[in-house]
């Protein structure tokens, strides 16, 4: 499959399962948007840790953002944009190398998957809070001005 | 004035039906806060969790007020809580009363009439284009397809016989793969890997996770360490049932 087509079903999956949460509906084609932007970034930084990190800070920045402009929850982006991230193919590789008995591979898999998931907790933590100060600082600029 | 009972009755619903939604609870203790002061109550102390909520409206010095709530049941409901986010920031604009409130709060609880088949729909669509993303062929996208639809047919009846989340995550778990088996032995051109891997993308616990973060970056240390531990639970029980299923299907020796 040609990369264009793996970013354009990433947009359509992000989407259908904003649907599948009850997003409200002019929230979606955003949240479905940063997604897509966010697994192109992990894509080009080659599925790495790091790359978890870096994307999930980019999608994190941006719908915090988003969600001060349309003032609406950051939860409500959140959620649908950071699922194309969510390492599934690491989960299902785990478990069929157990399976299979091949329990270092297993393990192996495992630590990676698992720190693919603390990288995009710690982005998620790390984005909110960056933007929650910066915004509030600019504000009160605003305010001053 | 408002009555006080009808103050307080629009206040435990609105953070209830936030709790009920999946949403966090420093939202739903914020929300009571925001409401209460609208509604002129000089002090209020709240404290939610992932299962119940307590509050104390203190109207005098000697006078105060306690309810405490119970939450059962958990969905995700986005839309909920926009909704209910828009009641509480109406009242604590003065733009609405508490019997106002208490009635769009009804509204907004009572049980929605659910578009099964759009959900069926939006699931299939998820699962096979999730698994196109993972480097899945066209075969893939097909089968994908009905084990996002399967699923969620399956889901729905489950959660409404009372079979705990947990459960019927590695019954969802199980499903897809065997599915996704099945499926490749008929379809020879098809991956496994891809299939499954797509098809359990939307069920894993990304909402709990995240709220799990969120609450603890807000020092609701209670409420984020019991979503998480939720959301391990739960994709250590969808991996239980994928990893049963395929061990399974190893020993029978197709």
């Amino acid at each position: 499959m040609s990369w264009w087509i793996q970013l354009l079903s990433c947009g359509i999956a992000a989407a259908s399962f904003s649907v599948l949460l009850k997003q409200p509906k002019n929230t979606i084609p955003v949240s479905s948007l940063i997604g897509m932007l966010g697994y192109s970034i992990f894509l080009l930084l080659h599925q790495t840790t790091l790359g978890y990190f870096l994307a999930t800070l980019a999608i994190g920045i941006l719908c915090e953002v988003s969600a001060r402009i349309m003032k609406r929850a950051a939860t409500l982006f959140v959620t649908g944009a950071i699922i194309p991230l969510v390492p599934g193919v690491g989960l299902y590789r785990t478990m069929r190398f157990a399976a299979e008995g091949r329990y270092s591979q297993a393990v192996q898999t495992g630590v990676a998957t698992l720190l693919g998931i603390c990288g995009i907790a710690m982005a998620i933590t790390i984005s909110s809070v960056l933007v929650t100060a910066l915004w509030h600082r600019g504000a009160k600029k605003r305010g001053k001005a | 004035m408002d009555s006080i009972t009808t103050t307080l009755d629009a206040v435990c619903l609105a953070s209830q039906i936030i709790l009920e939604s999946g949403g966090e609870t420093y939202r739903a203790e914020e929300t009571v806060e925001r409401m209460a002061q609208g509604l002129g109550i000089p002090r209020v102390d709240v404290l939610a969790l992932p299962t119940g909520l307590m509050l104390t409206l203190t109207l005098k010095e000697d006078a105060s007020i306690s309810r405490l709530v119970r939450v059962h049941s958990r969905n995700t409901d986005l839309s909920r809580i926009d909704e209910c986010n828009n009641v509480s920031r109406m009242v604590a604009d003065g733009r609405m009363n508490a019997e106002e409130a208490l009635k769009a709060l009804t509204d907004i609880k009572r049980p929605r009439k659910e578009k099964r088949g759009a959900m069926i729909a939006a699931s299939a669509v998820t699962a096979a284009c999730f698994t196109v993303m993972l480097g899945g062929s066209w075969y893939d996208f097909a089968i994908s397809f009905f084990c996002g639809a399967l699923v969620q047919w399956v889901l729905t009846p489950l959660s409404r016989m009372r079979v705990p989340p947990l459960i019927s995550s590695m019954i969802a778990g199980a499903l897809t793969t065997l599915l996704a088996l099945v499926g490749t032995l008929v379809l020879k051109e098809a991956h496994v890997e891809p299939i499954i891997a797509g098809a359990i993308m939307p069920l894993l616990p990304g909402l709990a996770t995240t709220n799990a973060m969120r609450d603890t970056i807000r020092g609701d240390l209670v409420s984020g360490g019991a979503r998480l531990g939720e959301a391990i639970l739960s994709v250590m029980m969808l991996a239980a049932g994928i990893g049963l299923t395929l061990s399974m299907w190893g020993g029978v020796g197709l």
